[in-house]
Order: structure tokens, then sequence, then C-alpha cells
């Protein structure tokens, strides 16, 4: 029975969205209580799955099944698997992603406009999005990964701000391209990976346990760790892992290729913002960790620095494009690219705190920044304006509301007792002792990082004195009975997150002790697989 | 056992102590007991260790530990008890504003955050006290929060804090990566001095500057004057100021020779740059602020010199003597502010050169700055005098017999002591003799009880009782191990009379150096330094997003659709001009053969005639 259990936290949402398909459009509410009943059931789901979760074993609720099986003659057989499971580094996101898609649909019931079509692809998404948290086919992965574009698109598209068409076809078009060298990562390593299990018969196999063992890999084939190839200055495996590098660099977002987030999250209705932010970024760094790390662990360290230089320079270069913005949700992306920095100087760093650090600033930053998203929508809501100039002195209107306020910006800052200080802090760590450990990273990286927590102390700091402080004020067309407290929906939707923010910031051991094991087994792995292969240079 | 888990349910409730804001003090006074029961049956010379899990990451586990020793018992008490104090004070002081539920919330915070600084046993716990101490003072000071100078100043206290902070994280990094571990215990025997060691050691002290308000992050303490008076006396005296040099003394052992140097001189230059600022002030409460700075650098100073125990001793009377200052000037201010109210007049109370001749009509805030300011002065009898005995005896030892940098040192800290006297016998005249100016006329009620008990307090405790029996030997019945120096101490009292009578004889005279009234221009370096670089690197990089990346990808876009049009001309033109000039070449093929047969029977007979002819005319050829 628990081996269903991964599906079924995928399928119900589709089971739902054809339900809702066959219900008639005019029944609005019907939709909104379908999705919530959904993720009411997700979570239980959820729940069952945590109570059996063990810490000490490796991957788990694995479901393997026959999916595509395609015998190709003198080409051997192609062979794909329905296969997921969970393990320290999907479950997690998991949790985050089960979580935040309820609060997204709670966040959603104010949507009047074509109800039915946004519910449905509301529920599409989920699917897609567990279900690439949980592929372990590159193939499969692939498909969720590539499925959750057309959702999103429409979602941004129809129900966005007014420049959402540009928004809308600039992210598609970036991650479609992203997604283009994924596809060719894939399609060399399906050519050059074979399944040993396999009497007799060459299969070719999308597996990603097999392909991360290189006596996996057809000899002479172009992915083969011993063929001495070169394509320019690097063999295949080394461009293989920068087009992986690229290609998800691209979803989490690393500067420069990060322009499509401010677009498209101030375009964005409220909802879609939290899932983007909270769950479709931490595809980028999760694609890495789970395929482009153990996959290519030579080219993992040889382009370690380089990952690393990335990390530090979105870290830097987010904060002050954060500092510069005059729109609270522009703001809000760019410190979004500034914490996502930190997973990848966590995952440069290939020690096991700087890795548990990067999972754990993933999970932090979901429940962070779905905070801060959900924060400028109550704003937006109430006068749709959200130009930081245009408010001062709110604090003295929205009581709970600035409480909310200072819970989030402190906890985005990492202050000490919210989770995002456990996930630098461990991050900083790793960095620094990756040089004495692991020789990847300078200690300098490190060190010039925390220059972003003095930046983002800078802007939230400055935010919150123009925006809550001093005398009360608002400009423009706004009238003063438009600013009031939060509803109880909105709490219902900023508490939870704020308790959750705290709670893993005081007491991290119980999220730690499910990444740990992972953390510690991916470093040992690429560290020692690494250094076996020898770099054809 | 008991003792410590009371120690800890103690801490716990007190954070939940704002839902009645009256419950506040009394959880204070709870704390205080149980500091004092702590602090007076803890044996000498052992320490009391408690540790609970917190996370692990690999095989490394953090624990989350409290510690007692001799040194932090010594602090649980003082913070402990100022704080009470100073709650107590509050509830006269605040009442009546709006929001005292979040006043008390953040005070008992803070005190909390201090606690866990005072009891850590390793140093992540510790930095997360750090932290803590910089949240709450941002929100005590900001707690007015209309008032727009409030917001900068608390956001200003908390940025310099967290300059420092970053520092104090790069040592933090340096240490895991030199021994795995933030056990302050670990280290208690003197390590052989490694570059990385006096790295780490100078980049703690990063984060002893920002919160210490040393230079150059010293700007943010006067400014931070903006808080309640209260919540200045509580920073400015026992506790965030003095975090910083607590926790030089507690991981005193990591400092090498090399990095203490440069503590001393950051210190005596510290000292000197705050006793001259303070000369120049007008405003009470910074007066008070820049003398708060120009005596941590002094502390400073003693740690640099390699004694922490005098540095200690000076923290502890500074605690009482500062927080008796700050108490007694904030009831001037709010007795001064509800006279200005009935009379319905309005003038700056902070202003000393609006005040004078208060002795007549606040007699007992007039005793307390006399016993509280000659504490401060250094003057004989008082606490102050022992404690910076202590330390220019240190410095003397430490300078040695020959003459070198040091002896440059120790002459500008007996300099600093001096002005000292200077600037506390400037403010205490201005205010309390002469005639009363702009205060003439207006009816002064003295504070309540409630406000009036602390300060009392805090004057007796100000005297040199509180450190030994005799008033003239700073060896004190709870560290014994410091070294006295009759030699020095002469100096000192013959020292501080001479400024006693300078002081005196200058006593109309004003500093009004504009250098000294902005502290050296401090802040306006920071915010040429923030425009000039901060600003522009914000909008260079928001012109490299927008033109540069964003321009790149709206090129591609426009190339795409240039490259479009293109092939589109050539598939209108080429292409589609090919197929339809072939279409064309078709139909009109097809229209001359199709008019062959379109139905005119007179046509279909022409054109068989005419084949008929040609076939003829071909058959016959």
């Amino acid at each position: 029975m628990q081996q269903y259990l991964i599906s079924f936290l995928i399928f119900s949402p589709l089971v739902a969205a054809f339900v809702a398909l066959l219900l008639p459009a005019k029944h609005v509410s019907s939709f909104r209580y379908l999705t919530l009943l959904t993720n009411v059931i997700q979570i239980l789901v959820l729940i069952l799955m945590l109570l059996s979760y063990d810490n000490s074993k490796a991957i788990q609720f694995v479901e393997q099944q026959p999916w595509i099986t395609l015998n190709l003659g003198t080409w051997g057989i192609l062979k794909a698997t329905y296969f997921v499971g969970l393990d320290g580094l999907s479950l997690p996101l998991i949790v985050l992603s089960v979580f935040i898609l309820c609060i997204a649909t709670i966040s959603s019931w104010t949507v009047n406009q074509n109800v039915k079509g946004y519910f449905i692809l509301l529920l599409i998404l989920n699917a897609s999005i567990l279900g690439s948290f949980t592929a372990l086919d590159f193939l499969l992965f692939y498909l969720f990964f590539e499925f959750m574009l057309l959702p999103m698109f429409f979602l941004i598209a129809i129900w966005g701000g007014p420049r959402r068409e540009y928004a809308s076809i600039k992210f598609f078009l970036y991650t479609l391209l992203g997604s283009i060298f994924i596809l060719i990562v894939m399609i060399g390593l399906y050519i050059s990976v074979h399944d040993p299990n396999a009497s007799g018969v060459l299969v070719h196999t999308f597996n990603l346990l097999y392909m991360t063992e290189p006596s996996n890999f057809i000899s002479n084939t172009i992915l083969d760790p011993n063929n001495p190839w070169m394509i320019g200055p690097y063999n295949g495996r080394l461009w293989a892992f920068l087009l992986l590098f690229v290609g998800f660099a691209i979803k989490l977002p690393m500067v420069p290729l990060h322009t499509w987030l401010p677009d498209a999250h101030v375009e964005a209705s409220t909802p879609i913002s939290v899932i983007l932010a909270a769950l479709l970024l931490k595809i980028g760094g999760y694609g890495l960790a789970r395929i482009a790390l153990p996959v290519f662990p030579e080219a993992a360290l040889y382009f370690g620095w380089l990952v690393g230089l990335m990390g530090v320079i979105s870290i830097i270069y987010g904060a002050l494009n954060a500092m510069s913005s005059k729109d609270l949700k522009r703001l809000i992306a760019y410190s979004s690219v500034s914490h996502m920095g930190f997973v990848l100087l966590g995952l440069a760093s290939l020690t096991t705190e700087g890795v548990t650090g990067s999972v754990y600033q993933m999970f932090s930053h979901g429940i962070i920044s779905a905070m801060l998203f959900l924060i400028a929508g109550v704003l937006y809501d109430r006068t749709q304006d959200r130009m930081i100039n245009t408010y001062s002195g709110l604090s003295l209107k929205m009581k709970s509301f600035t409480t909310m306020v200072l819970i989030a910006f402190f906890a985005s800052l990492g202050l000490p007792g919210f989770s995002g200080f456990i996930a630098e802090i461990l991050v900083f760590l790793g960095a620094f002792r990756s040089n004495s450990a692991t020789g990847i990273l300078p200690e300098s990286f490190a060190i010039i990082a925390t220059l972003g927590l003095i930046l983002g102390a800078a802007y939230y700091l400055w935010t919150l004195q123009r925006m809550f402080f001093g005398p009360f004020n608002v400009k423009g067309h706004i009238s003063e009975d438009q600013i009031f407290d939060l509803n109880t929906r909105e709490l219902c939707m900023l508490v939870p997150l704020a308790a959750a923010t705290l709670g893993f910031g005081i007491f991290p051991q119980p999220l730690l002790a499910i990444i740990d094991p992972f953390a510690k087994y991916l470093t040992e792995f690429v560290l020692t697989t690494g250094k076996n292969l020898t770099l054809n240079l | 056992m008991p003792l410590v888990s009371f120690l800890l349910s103690f801490v716990i409730s007190e954070k939940y102590s704002w839902i009645v804001s009256f419950t506040a003090p009394f959880l204070l006074l709870l704390g205080a007991l149980c500091a004092a029961f702590v602090f007076f049956y803890l044996p000498a010379d052992q320490h009391y260790l408690r540790e609970v899990l917190w996370f692990k990451v690999s095989d490394h586990a953090i624990s989350g530990g409290l510690f007692v020793n001799n040194l932090s018992g010594t602090m649980l008490l003082v913070v402990n008890f100022i704080s009470f104090l100073v709650h107590v004070y509050s509830v006269g002081y605040m009442a009546g504003d709006s929001s005292i539920r979040r006043y008390f919330a953040m005070l008992g915070l803070f005190t909390f955050a201090m606690l866990v600084i005072v009891l850590a046993d390793n140093l992540l716990l510790l930095f997360v006290g750090w932290e803590l101490v910089g949240f709450s003072s941002y929100m005590l000071i900001g707690h007015w929060k209309e008032k727009p100078q409030a917001a900068t100043a608390a956001k200003k206290a908390f940025i310099f804090n967290r300059i420092g902070d970053a520092g104090f994280l790069v040592g933090l990094m340096i240490l895991w990566a030199l021994h795995g571990s933030f056990n302050i215990n670990d280290w208690s025997s003197p390590h052989a001095p490694t570059p990385w060691q006096t790295a780490a050691s100078l980049c703690i002290f990063c984060g002893v500057i920002g919160k210490s308000a040393q230079f150059p992050l010293l700007s943010w303490l006067p400014d931070a004057m903006e808080g309640p008076t209260p919540v200045s006396a509580l920073i400015h005296a026992a506790t965030m100021v003095a975090a910083g040099v607590y926790l030089v003394i507690r991981i005193f052992n990591l400092f090498t020779p090399a990095s203490l140097d440069i503590v001393a001189i950051v210190g005596t230059t510290t000292a000197s740059i705050g006793a001259l600022a303070a000369l120049g002030q007008n405003d009470i409460k910074r007066i008070l602020a820049y003398s708060t700075i120009s005596q941590l650098g002094f502390m400073v100073t003693a740690l640099g010199t390699g004694r922490p125990d005098a540095a200690l001793l000076h923290l502890f009377t500074h605690a009482f003597f500062k927080a008796g200052l700050f108490l007694a000037a904030g009831s001037i201010i709010q007795s001064l502010h509800q006279a200005q109210q009935q009379a319905h007049t309005h003038f700056d109370v902070q202003d000393i050169r609006n005040l004078g001749g208060l002795r007549k009509k606040l007699p007992m805030v007039f005793l307390v700055f006399i016993i509280s300011g000659s504490s401060l002065a250094g003057l004989p009898l008082f606490s102050g005098f022992l404690s910076k005995d202590a330390i220019l005896t240190g410095i003397v030892s430490w300078a040695g017999g020959s003459v070198s940098w040091k002896w440059f040192l120790a002459a500008i800290l007996v300099g600093v002591s001096f002005i000292t006297v200077m600037y506390t016998f400037r403010m205490i005249w201005t205010i309390f003799f002469g005639d009363e100016k702009r205060t003439d006329g207006l009816s002064i009620i003295e504070s309540p009880i409630v406000m009036k008990a602390p300060i009392i307090v805090l004057a007796l405790c100000s005297l040199w009782i509180i450190i030994s029996w005799n008033p003239f030997m700073h060896t004190r019945w709870t560290s014994p191990g410091l070294e006295h120096h009759w030699g020095v101490t002469t100096f000192s009292i013959i020292w501080v009379v001479a400024a006693f009578g300078v002081a005196y004889i200058l006593r109309d005279k004003s500093f009004q150096a504009r250098i000294l009234q902005k502290g050296f221009y401090l802040d306006q370096y920071y915010q040429a330094i923030t425009t000039n670089i901060g600003l522009k690197m914000t909008q260079l990089t928001a012109w490299i997003d927008r033109d540069c990346i964003d321009g790149l990808i709206h090129a591609t876009a426009y190339a795409q659709v240039l490259i479009a049009h293109v092939t589109g001309w050539i598939d209108r033109a080429l292409v589609d001009g090919t197929v339809n000039g072939l279409v064309s070449f078709v139909r009109g093929v097809g229209t001359v053969t199709r008019s062959f047969q379109d139905g005119k029977i007179q046509l279909y007979i022409f054109w068989s005639v005419f084949t008929i002819i040609i076939f003829l005319i071909w058959a016959m050829l």
C-alpha cells in the first residue's frame, strides 16, 4: 500500500481536474472547494507518509512500473519506467509543495474570472510539481518538468497584470531554452547509459540511479567517462554538465539568467507568484542536486568554483537590484534571486554543511518567499498599487499586517530564530570550509557573500522605514478607507507560514535529520566518484 | 541542578510576560533574585554547564547549552538587576503609551537575548543572542514609529550592527574550519598563535566594534537616543554595548598578541573620539551617549592590554552609574515635558543650553547626577574611580619600562580621563547651577516613586562600597587577582582633582567646534560612502539588468522578429513568388486552353475547321 502513496499524491489533483472539467462552469465555488479538498487530502496522505518515513534509509516509497519499452532492433531497447521515490532531498520539498499549494488555493479564493479554467490549471500544476520532485526516471522528470510550463504560462497570461503577455512569453521562452539544454543532455545520457540488469540485450535506460554509476556508461559513447573525444576545450561530459547547469540555473534563477523572474512576478497574481517563488524556483536547485552533481561528479568538482562564483554574484547582484527596486513585488523577486544564490553556493561547496544548508535554504525560502508575496498581495488587493513610495506609516493603520511584515522581513534577512538563519549559516560554514575540506571554493567566496547579509538588512529596513514607519500617508488616488487590517482568510494563510519559519528556525533538528543523510551521501559520492574519474583535458 | 532549570523556566516565561504589562517587572524581579541566588551560591572557581542538542550536521553536534561561572554569574546579576530597575522605571516613564505591550515585550526579548549571550556555552548560540539583541534594540529604538528620526536611527543601529555581525560571522566560519566546533570551553587552553587564529579573533572583534560602538562604527549610538530614555539606559548601561566587551572577556584565550594590540589601538581611538565629541554636544542624551562610547573605549583598551578583569570591573561600575545617569536624565525630560504641557510652552528640553538652576526644583535628580556623574568622572570615593584605576594600572604595567608606542596610548587615555571630568562637570553645571533659563516660571514636579526608586538604587550602587570596603583599593572581594599600584592611585587622585579645578575654571566656556558637535564628521563620511558607492552600485546593477541583460534579450527577440520578417519576405517573394508565378503561368496556359472550349458552337466550328486546314496543309506537305 505504501508504494502507491506517491502516485496518489501526484494523480489525485489530476483526477480532481477531470472532475472539475465535468462540472458546470456556473457553480463557481464548487471548483474552489474541490481544489481545497484535494489539497487537504494530499496533506493527510503526506502526514501518513511522514509518520512512516525512516531517516536512516535512502530512497523510500519507491514505485516502479514499466512505462515505455520500445524495441529498436539493432539500436537496442528504449526503456523508460514510471519510477518515483522520496529521499532526504525530495521529502522536504514535497512537504513544502503540498502545504504551499494549499495556501495558494486559499489565496486564490478571490479569483473571479473564468474560475473553472483557473482551478483546473492549478490542479494540473499541482500534479506536475509533485511529479517532478519525486520522479527518478529522467524522461518522467522531464515530462513533469515541461508540463509545469503550460499551466504556468496560461495562469500568468490570462490572470496576470497589465503587462502579462510580455511577462508570460518571456517566462515561457526563457524556461523553454533551459528545457532544450536539459533535453540535449537527456538524449546524450539515453544514448550512453545502459541497464546493467538486462541480460544479453542492450537496454538504453532513463533511470537516474543507473546514470550516476560510471560503470553503466557504454564505452565509446558521447558521455562515457573514458572516451577521449573533445568538443572544443572540454569533453562531452563537461559540456553536458554545463548545459544542465545553465538549464537549471535559468529556473533557479541565477544571474545573469534571471530577468524573467521580476517580470513574471510583477505581472502574476498573488497565488501564482507564491507558487512560482516558493516551488518552481526550487526545481532548479533540485535538478542540480538530483541530476547534475551525481551524474557528472568529476565535472561538478571541475566546475564547482564556477557554480559557487555564480552563487556569490547572484547573492550580491540580486541584493543590489532589490535595493534599487521601487515596486514592492519586484524587490521581493530580486531578494529571491539573492537568496537562491545561497543554494548554489552551498551545493558548490560539496561539504555536508553546505549541501544541507542549501536544501534547508530551499525549504526555508519556500516558506518565507510565500509569505512575502502574500504580503505584497494583501496590499495590492486593497489599493491596486505596489509602489513603495506611495505609502508611509502603514503600521499605524494595519497593526497585525505590520507584525506579519516584520516577521517576514526579518526572517528573510536571516535573523536567528527564523529558518533562514539556520540555512544561511550552514551554507556559510560549508562554503568557508570547502577550501580546506574539498579544495573547491576559495575562502573569499564565503567572505564576500556576507556582504549579501548587510545589503539584505539594508533593503528590508529601508523598505520598512519608508512604507511602515513615519506619519501615515498615502499618495495618489487611494482613499484612507481602502487601508484596513488583515481579514481572517489572510491571517489563515500568513500565521501558519510565520509559525513554520519560526518553528524551523528554533528547532531545526527534525528537518535536518531528514536532509543530513542525503547531504552526506551526496557529498561523499560526488567526491569519491569524481576523484576516481579522470578528466580528459 | 534545580537552580539552573529554574533559571531556564524564568527565561522562557519572561518572554511571554507582555500579556499583562504589570507582570513584566515582577518577572524580572524574580529573575534578578534567581541571578543573585546563582551569583552568591555558586562556589568560586567552579562552573555549571547544562547542554541540550540543538542540531546536528554530519557528525558535528551543535548544542544549546547554559554555562555559568564567576564571570557569567556576575554579568547575569548585573543584567537582571539593571533590567529589573529599568522595567520598574518604565512603568512610570511609559505610562499612557499606546503600545506599551509591545514595549514590554521587546524589553523582555532584549533581556532574554542578552541573557543568551551571557549564558551561551558556544559561539553560535551566542551569535543568536547577539543578533536578537540587535533586533530588539531596533524595535526599541524605533518604538515611536511615527517619528521619522526614530525609524532612521533604528535602521542605522541595526545596519551598523549588521556590518559588525558580518565580521563576526566570518570569524565563526574560520573557527569552524579550524576546529569544527563552536564550543567556547574547547579553547580554554591558549593555542599557539597562527595567522588564522589572529584573523578569527579580529573578525569576531569586528562584531564587537559594531555592538560596542567602537571606532569606526560608533555613530549609531548617539542617534539611538531617539528611543525612549529607559531603553537608552538599558542599551547603554549593562546590556547591548556591554555585550561586546563581555564577549571578548569570554573568549579572551582566542586573542593572539597581535590582535590584542589592534584591540588596544581601536579602544584608545574610540575613547578619545567619544570624550572629545561629548565635550561638544548640547543634547543631554547625546552627551551621555558619547560618554558611553568613550567609557567603552576604556574597557576595550583594558582588554587590549590584557586586563579582562579590569575591563569587567569597569563594565560593572559603568553599568550602574550610566544607567543612573540616563534614568535621571529621563526623569528631567519627563518632568519638564509635563511642566511644558501645563504651561503651553515649547522648547527642546533635552538641550542643556535651555536648562539651568534646576537643583532647587529637582533636588533628588540633582543628587543622583552628582553621585553618578562623579563616578563617571572618576572622582575618589566613587566606583568609577576604582575601576578606572584598575584600567590605568593595567596599562602602566602593560606599557612596561621602556618608552614605546604603548606609552603613547597610555598618555592618550590619561588625557581622556581628564576630558571626562570636564564634560561631566560641564553638563552638571549647566543643568543644575547658574540661573534658570527657559525653565523659569514653570512649575516642575518631580517624577513618581516608581521612577525615583530605581534611580536612587542605581546612584547608591555608584559608590565605592560596591567594589571594596576600601575606597582607594580596587581589589574587589569577588575577584582578588587584580594587581594594585599605589603610585597610580595617588597620581589618579591628583590628576582628577586637577581636572576638576580646570573644569571649574572653564565652566562657562562652551566648546562649540563644529567638528566636535558633528562627532568628527563620521556620519558625513558614511553618507558619502553609501551614496557614492552603495547607491551607484544599485543604479549600476539596475542598469545592467534593464539595459544589458534585458536589452540583449530584447535585441535577440527583435533580431528574431527581423529574421522572421526576412524569411517571411523570402517566403512571399521567392517561394510564394515562384509558386504564384507557376500558378499564374499555368493559369495563363489554362486560360488560353480553356478559351478553346468555352461552349460557343461557332468557336468549335472555327477551331475544327482551323485544325482540319492545318492538318490538310501538314498532310499535303
